[in-house]
Order: C-alpha cells, then structure tokens, then sequence
C-alpha cells in the first residue's frame, strides 16, 4: 500500500504538472484567446483514460478532455501507441465540445509501453468556417463552423503528418497563428511527457500506477462524505435560452432533474427542449463540463482534481435534445448554453442546499462583434467586446457586482488599449443602478457600456442573452434586471435590438449595452435600512426602489432612514408578499409563441 | 563613516551598523504604538557598539512596514477620486477576472474601499487615444466637487485620474490647482505622475493607492525626522524603495505608494549584492520565515522587478522586487484531511500561539514542532535562546497525529517535513519556469529563520548544486540595506509602431524623463555625472496584452531602433520561444532608471570568539530520508574559511539552523557564506 506521505507528495507533483503544461502553453502561445483569455487546458491521464489530474483556467473545459480522449483511442488504441506520437482532434461528434478547441493527445512511453497519457485542449483564434473566429450565431449545420478534425496522428513516431498541416493551413484565415498555437500545444504536451516519465521512473512503474488509484479514491471519498450529507431526493428545476439565433421568437427550455442518492448524483435533462436550428446545441461534454463545475462548488476546490472527484456523478441526456444533437447540428455557441446548463443545475440544488447555493448570476457575458474598414487608414478592423454582470446573491452574502462567474473567466479590454486600435469613443463604462437583484442580500450589479462609431460603418454581430428572461432570486429575494442592447442612430432614433443578430452602424451611432445583475436572496424586507441606505448614497439602490422592494424610506436631503415611515412600508408591504415557501422568483419572462409556460413564481417543485 | 541600517518588522527591528571596518547586528523590540523609538533605539545601541556616539551616524537607512500595514489593516486616509464622466465605477468594476473558480463565497476582488462610490466624482472632460482634447476641463464642476467631497465626507486626500492622461496631463495638472486654491493643504495624487501608463483600472488603483497612503507616511516620516532632530541627530534619513534602491525620506513621503514592498525589498537588495559579490549570478533567494515563504530572484546579479505586484490581493502598479509569496512556514499546521492525506499548511500557527514546542498555546502539530522531533534544532538554544522549545509537547502532538495515520512519531515527523519541502519545491519550479527560467541554473540563498532547515533538501529536489547560507541569514533584509542603490525611476506610455517610429520625438521624450530623474538624484546629493542612467523600453508584439522590457541605447537613432527591435525579438524568443514579423513590434513605454552606488561597507561578519575551532562541539542523533544518523553539531564561528566538511551535520547560528543532508558537504567561502554542496556540485569539487 502506498503510505499518505508518498501520496501528497505525488499529488502535488501531479499538480504542479499539469500547471506547469498549463503556463507552457499560454506562455508559447501566439493568438489573444489563449495567451491574453488563458481558453486553454491541461491534464495527465491513465491509459485507460481516467482523469489523473487537470488544470483549468475555465470551468467550461472540466468535463472536455475525457470525451475527446475516448473519441482518440476508439481511433488509435493506447496498445498501438509508440514514443513520439502526437494525436489531434477538434470533432464534437467524436468526442470534442467547438471546432475552435483542439485537442491534443501524447502518450508517455517507457520500454515500449504507454504508462500515462498528457492532453491539452487550446481555443484556436480562427478555424475557418462562415465567420472569423467561428462564432456566428446563425449557422445552422456544423459543416458552416470551420474546419472538422477527426481523431488523427499529427506525428507518427516523430515524423509530422505534413498532409495535416497543409489542410488545416489551407482552411483557415490566419495560418501561422493556428500553427503556432499547435506548436506550443505539442511543447506543452512534451514538458508534460518529460516530467511524467521522470516522476514515472523515479517512482518505479507500479508504484505509480497505485498512487493514481489510490488518489483517485482519495478524491472520490472526499467528494462522497459531502455528498451523502445532501438529503436524499430528487430536484427539478428549467431555465430558457433566449432562443437559437434563428427562430428569434421561440425560447429554449433546459429541464435538468436532479437525484441525490446516498453518496451518488444523477442529473436527468430529460424534458430539455429538442435540437434547435441554430448553434446553441451542446455536445454532451459540455453539459458534463456544467454539471462537474457545479459539484465542485459543492464539494470544494482542494479535493484533487482527479476521475474520482467525479466517479459518483452521472449525467442523462436524451438524444436528439438540445444538450445532444445529432450531426450535422450547429454546435459552436455551446459556451452560452453552458452557462444555462449550470444556472439549471445550481436551481435543483437550490431547492435542497439552501444555505449553500446562490441565487442565479449574470447568466451571460455580454459579447459582440463589431468589425469594419476604417476610413482614416484603409484597414480592416474587428474587435469582441467583452464584460459581464452581477453575481447572484449568495446565502449570507450580497453579490459581487460586475464579476465572471461560472463557466467563463475572461479580462475586459481597457479602454484605453481599446480607443488606440478602434474608431469607437467609449461614453461611459460603469455599474447599472437598480439591476441586482433585490433581497435581503441583494444580487450584484450589472454594467452600462455605452460606446459611438467614431468614424466609417460597422457591422455589429450580437450575440446576447437573457433579454427576455431574467436571472432568478432565491428564498424570497427578487430576479435580477434583463439584459437590454439599445442602437442610438445619429439622429437620436432609439431601437431596443434583440439579443442575436447582425446589425449595421453608421459614423455617429451608438451602442448601449445594459448587461443583467444577479438575483437577489432572501425577502428584501429583512435588509438591515442602515445598508439600503448605503446602497442609496452609493446610486446602486434609487430610492423608489429602496421604498418599492425594501420597503426603506430615506431622506435624500440628510441621507437617513425615515424609521417610523419604513416600519410602516414594511408592514405593508410584508401583507403583500405571496405565500410562504416560495424558493425561486424568476420575474418577468417575455411570452412567445410556443415558449414557456412558466409561472411567475415557482413554488419550488 | 558611520551607516545604520534598520528594518522594521512586527515584533523585532533589526539592525546592521557598520564603520566602514566592523560590522554590528542585533534586534530590538518594535514599537508598532511608536515606531520611532525602536529606532532611535536601535541608533543608540549602533553607536555604542562601535564605539561611536549617535551624533557621529551619517545615514540612517530604513526599511518599513507603513505602507503595507496602512493598506492590510485599512488605516490609510479618508479619500474622494475624480475621474473622467461616465467612468466613476472602474475602480470597482476592475477588470472582471476572479481569481477563484470554484467558490461560491468569493468577496469582491477590487479596492474599492478606498473611494466608494459617494466619494467618487466624474468630472465632465475627454481626451482621445492621441491625447487631444475632446472637451475641456469642466472647471466649475472640479470645484464644487471638492468642496462636497470635503465638506460632507470629510476627504483627506485626493486621486485624480482621467482617460489618457499620460498622453496630456494638463487637465489634472490644472485639476491639482483648481483644488489647491480652496483646500492648499490638501494631498493631492495624479495619475500622471504616479503611473503614467495606460490601463485605466490598475492606473485608477494605484493613484488611489497612492493618495490613502499619503497622510499616513508624510506623518511617519515627519515624526521620525522630528523625533532625529529633537535628539540632534543630523544623519540623514533614507528609505527602501519596493524596487530595492533608496532615496530621501523626504523624496519618499512624496510618492509613498512606491513603498508598499519596502520590507522585502532589502532583502532582495542583500541578494544581489551577495551575488555580485560571490559571482555566483543566478540566485532563487528563499526566505522561510513562520507563516509563509518570500521567494525572488537574482538573474545575473539584478534583482528581478515586476510591475504586477499585489498588496492585500489588489493590484498596486509600482515598480517593485518580484517577490512571490508561498503559503508555507515554520508554524504551517499539520493535518489529516477528509480523504485521509496528511497535509502540511496553508494554516499556520504564526508567532501567536506558534508552534507546539514554543509552549504558548499552540496545540496542533508544526513543521517547527517536527524539526525538532527529527533532531534538527536545538531546544536548549533557539531563536538566540530566547525560547525555551519543549520537546516533550512537540512530541506528544506528532505522535496523535501519527497514530491516525498509523505512523510512528519519527515516520510522522519526517512525512512532515517530505510534504512540506516537496510542495515547496514545486512552487519554486512552478515560479521559475513561469518566468521563463530553469531552476537548476541557479543557486539557493537561504534566510529567514527557517531558511537553511529546508533549503539543503530542497535544493537537491530542485536539481540545485549549491545552497548559500549568509553570515546574517535573520537580519538580511537589513543587511540590504546598507547595500542598496540611490535609484530613481520615470516612466511614459507612448504606444506606437516600433518600426518607423520618430526618433527624434522618443529622444526628446527620454530626456524628458531622464531630467526629471535627476533632479531627484539631486534632491538625494548625487550630482548627474554620479549617476548611472539606463533607459528602457517596453515592447510587445501588436494584439499581446504583456510587455517585454528591453534595455536601449544612450542615443536613439535609426540604427538604435533596430538594435532595440532586434533585442525585443531576441527576448521574446527566449521567453516564448517565437518571434513575429517586424511589422508587428510595438512600442509601449519609455522608462529611465538612474542609480548611484553608494560606498559599500565590508560587512564582514565578526565570528564571535575570533578562535574558530573547526571543529563540531558536538553530535546529535538526526533522522533523515536515508535514516535515522548521528550528525556533527557546529557552532557557526567555528566554521574556518577554507575548510570542507561533511554532511551530516548541523550548523547552529544566533538567528537560524542549517540542516546538512547526508552526503552534502559544506565550506565557507571568502565572504562568509556557508556554501552547501549538493549532488551535482558536491561531485565536482571532489
């Protein structure tokens, strides 16, 4: 038996492993999405594929390098393996989650036998297909995406495959950069290699191979003794997507159930609606990716990230659903449905986690396209936009405002970088009074961005989300305000554009852009006055809504609670609130044709 | 030629004294209730140890905690920004990225406790991204702010920082007069002037940084010179800088944010001058102190700086010593955690109640606790022998924690000591090659009281040849003290196409910042030809969001650009191994060091009874990885320059132990610093 001193000191190894392939690939890397946006990922494997230990920088990529690595050895069994090997693949029907990600596969071989596999997964700024970046949000078939890379041997036995990489030069806008990414791809997979074989040897085979399994079983302990503590039960809850990029009338449901039993977790997306058109189906590695990111909140972050970790979860995703298309169905915006994925599963848990589990955040980071040729220098210019909104408050806590949670982690781009490179002039960039959700710990702040085409046209591809729903507040506390994009014409015209599209702007329009906050948590009623009234003074809170939601007078002219009168609204208001037991309030969700019939307050189910 | 160095820490100064022949170290008590005491204190006994009299000190140069104690117990100044309309909430919007991803009770990861929301300002003005002004200073709107900021918030100090304004600083300028005619005596900090570098939010942050440190450290340093002059002490006073060169108190009280790593900066000053002065170029400087670790670098015997560093969690844009901090340390608790693995940290026991064996409370096993099971320390002399270590507590909780694990107290305290020093390991691999190093090209200095314990088998983890014990490894920081450069650094963005750039307007650019330089080397009596100036310049490729600093010639013309360019290439390759057409190279800030080397004193290390032995006085039964051995004690001043002697065995100083491996070997070199031979150096000197 392997003794607990050996054990730490080779998890941390294993640890400092895989980060260290982490660092070697944002630090080789040549494009913005993996050196500025670390969209990358790295991890050791056994040979039978299970998950040693991972680094991720985005929670989106927990569950993506066990899938694509089934997909590779169902092409290239580990036996037929040899030193020198390098194996690539970006397939979602085979196992992977977008075309932009390309995984990489290299197994550590010592004698002429495969003891350990290292894998990575890199975000591609380009990978051909209708729209720069792959990103468009009205493809409707996979084949519009890009390039598609079955499992394949990009080195065989040390030799490049050089038919590989004249296609994948052949097909994609900015060749060097995509090769030079997969160069520091194959240099991160060789660190790793390098230092499993030596860890391998210095540690003599077999007792490597116990010291997985053994950690395996650590993590999967760790993670069971918090899971048999969650009452046994089943947990429903569903969440919409705005719609599919197509049908722009037709919401999307997400039905995920959740079943506790003992130590194990199962998570039935039955219900979920089917495929859609557009490109907001899921691979289900995606779904798993969402599922492992939420028992990992639940179970914590010092379990080692390991197979194990996640040996008591399961995931059901009926096929032909939007969480598991049949190709050729358009997958390249999964990351938007991913972040619904886990707003559903964090509501089921919700249900039985009360003192745990958040009310729903942000939901979306705000992204558009805005591209065009500018007239002062003759060049082309395309740029993404990047923010966020409020985070969902927590059980004893308020919401952060303005923060990435969930599935993503990316910078903003300051303004001062941004103005340098773009005709646009940014007219303001700040956190969106009255959008967190109310309650007695109220939801974080969304943001305003307000920005004007300075000079020239532009195209504006929008790829929004929660217009016409809202985040959730929990135990009381009130859903969080929609997001809202607004296109200011030159001549003072207003449109409220709907969350995904493609709009054109002229010299002197403007974009504003209100991104959700997070919903609130527990009756608003029961905020302590002395911090309505600082979020009054600090213009989060107006003070209609201090008096409408909080039931708080306040003086503007001395900034003090008016007691008498707030005992008074209070009592008012409290004679309003409906039925006790109330878990989600999800406020206003815009009626279509064929979408949801949801309630407006759930009771929860 | 009388110096004094004196570092402040939370519960000892520490000082270093030299004459130019001797040397004198020793602690006193701190006075957190009245710093200036243990200073003056500290001066007293300097003077007295060599002979002199207080009066007779020159300089006086001092390392604090002001600054970072100000910001981590938040009792800096009440403080009001003004900032561009439209742009009041960057400071609390940060740039968005949470620094856990896996945590549902994260709090908010911006300072925005230094001007929340009330007491920030917009101020209607733009500036576009060449610096032109797209509307002007709203003049009246300036005032009535500051007049509403003080009058009903009671501000103590304001930041001023506006969109571009290290482009065209005339709107703040004129801010800061429009706020000196109502409130003259008011601190004002401008962006401008404090980090003229583009990035609204860490520009924002640290000029608000800048302005809650004010009041505190022009008052500290003002007491202290109060408390000199009253004493008719004429040394002058200077200050550590976070980027390890020194200056003026006075220079100093007026850009305190440029202290907040004053403490750890001395210590990395030590290093670089022990590296130039032993030749060995490449340092990991390793300090092990109780709670956690301070490890840096000396590449080529330059300290390594940053301009990323955080305090307190938030980003404080200064130029400082690269110090990365691991959470591991003498007092690091060991524990069983629910899967049944035995951990070792992140908590630590600290000083209070420290350690099982420190016999004040501590009741959970610590790393300290296991150094002594395993023989490593003595009991009847630690810390000076000013702590009295109780073996038999120290034994009783390892041997509770072992039963658990079904281990035996040795097995136990020797697990402690593999966990903690193979975490270590990698987190130094990790911070190296993260910086684009390899570990086994350098060497490790070891300091801090639990330093030379650990760094002997974490070198030989580390592939490491040689380990570096300094004559004073628990007062090194104030050792850096006495050795560190008058420096002075300016700063500009000014981001452009590296290839065709103007040369003559970058040339007027550079001696812009490089008269400013110097009329501060002037301020701290260094005439211009004095100094040594160097200029850099910030480049990255067009899309990077990280720069690459290049050193750049005297002179710039057309064939100094390529150089430059070429260099950029050059550095980039080795960093990131690629490089990118040149069409790409962009040019991002002009900087401009200037430093002066003050006289180094000998520090020469007096060894105690001036008859060193060469001799052990005595062996001690140690466990080891390889087993339980008798190893040869030492007291430092018996160690002879010249002589070899063997591991196992353990050197006992005043302030620390070191703990030589079986197999390593060990002299002392020219400067006396204990050399530690491991594996690989250890077979070539035979």
């Amino acid at each position: 038996m392997i003794d607990v001193v050996t054990l730490e000191v080779f998890n941390n190894r294993l640890k400092a492993i895989a980060e260290e392939m982490q660092f070697t690939l944002e630090r080789s890397a040549h494009s913005p999405s993996i050196r500025e946006g670390a969209d990358c990922s790295a991890g050791i494997f056994d040979r039978d594929g299970n998950l040693i230990s991972q680094a991720t920088a985005l929670p989106v990529h927990l569950g993506s390098l066990g899938p694509a690595i089934e997909g590779m050895v169902k092409a290239f069994p580990v036996a037929g393996m040899k030193e020198g090997d390098v194996y690539i693949m970006n397939d979602p029907y085979a196992g992977g989650q977008h075309f932009p990600d390309i995984i990489m596969l290299v197994p550590v071989v010592h004698e002429g036998r495969v003891v350990a596999l290292v894998c990575n997964l890199g975000h591609h700024q380009d990978i051909g297909g209708a729209a720069p970046g792959g990103n468009a949000t009205n493809t409707t078939e996979i084949y519009q995406e890009g390039l598609r890379l079955p499992p394949l041997k990009l080195y065989d036995a040390g030799a490049l495959n050089v038919a590989v990489e004249a296609i994948l030069r052949a097909n994609v806008r900015i060749p060097d950069i995509v090769w030079g990414d997969l160069v520091a791809q194959t240099a991160a997979a060789f660190v790793g290699r390098q230092r499993v074989r030596a860890l391998w040897q210095e540690m003599g085979g077999g007792k490597f191979d116990e010291a997985v399994r053994s950690l395996q079983d650590v993590a999967e302990r760790m993670s069971r003794r918090v899971i048999e503590r969650i009452p046994d039960g089943a947990y429903s809850f569903e969440d919409y997507l705005d719609n599919d990029g197509i049908e722009l009338d037709r919401r999307v449901r997400i039905r995920a159930r959740v079943s506790v039993k003992g130590s194990d977790v199962h998570v039935d997306f039955t219900g979920t609606d089917s495929q859609v058109r557009g490109p907001f189906n899921a691979v289900p590695s995606v779904t798993l990716s969402a599922v492992r990111y939420v028992v990992r909140c639940i179970t914590g972050d010092d379990i080692p990230n390991n197979e194990g970790a996640y040996r008591m979860v399961s995931i059901h995703v009926p096929e032909g659903t939007l969480l598991n298309p049949r190709a050729p169905a358009s997958i390249s915006c999964r990351a938007v449905t991913a972040r619904r994925v886990v707003d559903c599963v964090m509501g089921a848990f919700a249900q039985v986690l009360p003192d745990v589990v958040p009310a729903a955040s942000h939901g979306h980071s705000f992204s558009q396209r805005i591209g065009g040729i500018d007239p002062e220098s003759g060049a082309m210019w395309v740029t993404s936009i990047t923010g966020t909104g409020g985070m969902g408050a927590r059980p004893a806590k308020d919401g952060v405002e303005a923060i990435q949670t969930d599935a993503s982690n990316a910078r903003n781009i300051p303004v001062e970088f941004f103005e340098n490179y773009m005709p646009l002039q940014i007219l303001e960039y700040g956190l969106r009074a009255d959008s967190g959700g109310p309650g007695r710990h109220r939801g974080g702040l969304g943001l305003v961005w307000r920005c004007r085409l300075t000079r020239g046209e532009a195209v504006l591809s929008n790829r929004g989300e929660r217009h016409y729903t809202q985040p959730w507040g929990l135990y009381g506390g009130m859903p969080g305000a929609s997001s809202r994009y607004v296109l200011v014409r030159r001549d003072g015209a207003r449109e409220l554009i709907p969350s995904k599209g493609v709009f054109t702007m002229s010299a002197g329009d403007e974009l504003h852009v209100y991104s959700c906050g997070g919903g609130g948590h527990g009756d608003p009623l029961d905020r302590d006055p002395a911090l309505v009234l600082d979020d009054a003074r600090r213009g989060k809170v107006s003070l209609e809504s201090a008096r409408e939601h909080y039931g708080v007078a306040i003086d503007p002219a001395t900034w003090s609670v008016q007691r008498e009168e707030t005992e008074k609204l209070r009592q008012t208001l409290r004679k309003r609130r409906p039925v006790a037991g109330m878990v989600f309030d999800r406020g206003r969700i815009v009626e279509s044709a064929g979408g949801p019939r949801a309630p407006v307050i759930d009771i929860g189910s | 030629m009388l110096l004094v160095g004196v570092d402040t820490g939370g519960t000892f100064t520490d000082v270093v004294c030299s004459d130019g022949e001797r040397t004198g170290i020793f602690k006193v008590p701190s006075r957190p209730d009245a710093p200036g005491e243990a200073l003056l204190e500290g001066v007293k006994r300097a003077a007295a140890l060599l002979g002199a009299r207080p009066e007779d000190v020159e300089r006086l140069i001092h390392g604090t905690t002001v600054a970072t104690n100000a910001i981590v117990q938040r009792k800096g100044a009440v403080v009001g920004l003004l900032t561009t309309d439209g742009f009041v909430d960057v400071l609390e919007i940060g740039r968005l990225k949470r620094s856990k991803l896996y945590d549902w009770n994260i709090d908010p990861e911006t300072p925005s406790f230094l001007a929340p929301r009330e007491r920030r300002r917009g101020v209607p003005e733009r500036l576009d991204s060449r610096g032109r002004v797209l509307a002007p200073l709203h003049e009246a709107r300036v005032k009535a702010e500051i007049a509403d900021l003080i009058g009903r918030h009671g501000v103590e100090a304001v930041a001023v920082c506006y969109l571009f304004s290290y482009l065209n600083p005339q709107h703040e300028l004129r801010t800061r007069e429009l706020i000196a005619k109502g409130a003259p005596d008011l601190p004002v900090s401008l962006s401008c002037e404090v980090d003229p570098e583009y990035r609204e939010y860490e520009r924002t942050a640290v000029t608000a940084f800048d302005a809650y440190l004010q009041p505190v450290v022009k008052g500290y340093m003002g007491k202290l010179r109060e408390d000199l002059a009253a004493r008719r002490l004429n040394a002058t006073l200077q200050v550590m800088q976070s980027r390890g060169g020194i200056t003026s108190a006075e220079l100093a009280s007026s850009s305190p944010v440029n202290m907040v790593l004053s403490g750890p900066a001395g210590g990395v000053a030590a290093a670089r001058h022990i590296a130039q002065a032993t030749g060995y170029r490449n340092l990991i400087n390793f300090d092990m102190g109780g709670t956690s670790s301070d490890v840096s670098l000396v590449i080529d015997g330059e300290a390594s700086i940053t301009t990323e560093s955080r305090i307190g969690g938030y980003p404080v844009r200064v130029t400082t010593v690269d110090v990365s901090t691991i959470g591991a340390g003498g007092g690091s608790i060991a524990w069983i955690d629910s899967g049944g693995r035995l951990r070792v940290g992140p908590h630590s026991a600290g000083a209070q109640p420290g350690p099982v064996c420190y016999a004040r409370g501590g009741r959970e096993p610590t790393v300290t606790d296991a150094s002594v099971l395993l023989g490593y320390l003595n009991p009847e002399n630690f810390a000076m022998g000013q702590i009295r270590l109780d073996v038999r507590a120290a034994q009783q909780a390892v041997a509770a924690l072992g039963k658990q694990l079904g281990m035996s107290t040795m097995e136990t305290a020797l697990g402690i000591h593999r966990v903690i020093n193979a975490a270590m390991a990698d987190q130094i691999r990790l911070m190296t090659v993260k910086r684009g190093h390899d570990a086994r090209n350098f060497h490790l200095l070891a300091f801090g009281g639990a330093g030379p314990v650990h760094a002997p088998a974490l070198a030989a983890d580390l592939e490491i040849p040689a380990v570096l014990v300094p004559a004073c490894p628990g007062v090194l920081a104030a050792f850096g003290l006495l050795t560190a450069n008058v420096e002075h650094d300016q700063k500009l963005t000014c981001m452009q196409a590296a290839v065709g750039i103007d040369a003559a307007k970058l040339e007027a650019i550079y001696r812009e910042l490089e008269k400013t330089c110097l009329e501060r080397m002037a301020r701290d009596a260094i005439s211009p030809e004095r100094c040594e100036v160097r200029r850099l310049a910030d480049l990255r490729y067009r899309g990077q969001s990280a720069e690459i600093e290049v050193p750049i010639a005297a002179r710039l013309g057309g064939d100094a650009v390529k150089a430059m360019i070429a260099e950029f290439h050059a550095r980039h390759q080795r960093a990131f191994s690629y490089v990118n057409a040149d069409s790409r190279v962009e040019f991002v800030n002009a900087k401009v060091v200037a430093s002066y080397a003050m006289t180094k004193p000998r520090l020469d290390v007096p060894d105690g009874s001036g008859a060193a032995t060469g001799k052990p006085y005595a062996t001690r039964k140690a466990c080891f990885v390889s087993g339980a051995v008798s190893a040869a004690i030492y007291h430092r001043a018996d160690l002879r320059r010249g002589e070899r002697y063997a591991g196992p065995a353990i050197v006992e100083q005043a302030d620390t132990t070191l703990v030589v491996s079986p197999g390593q070997a060990f002299d002392v070199d020219e400067s006396g610093n204990i050399v530690v031979r491991t594996g690989q150096g250890a077979r070539e000197a035979q």
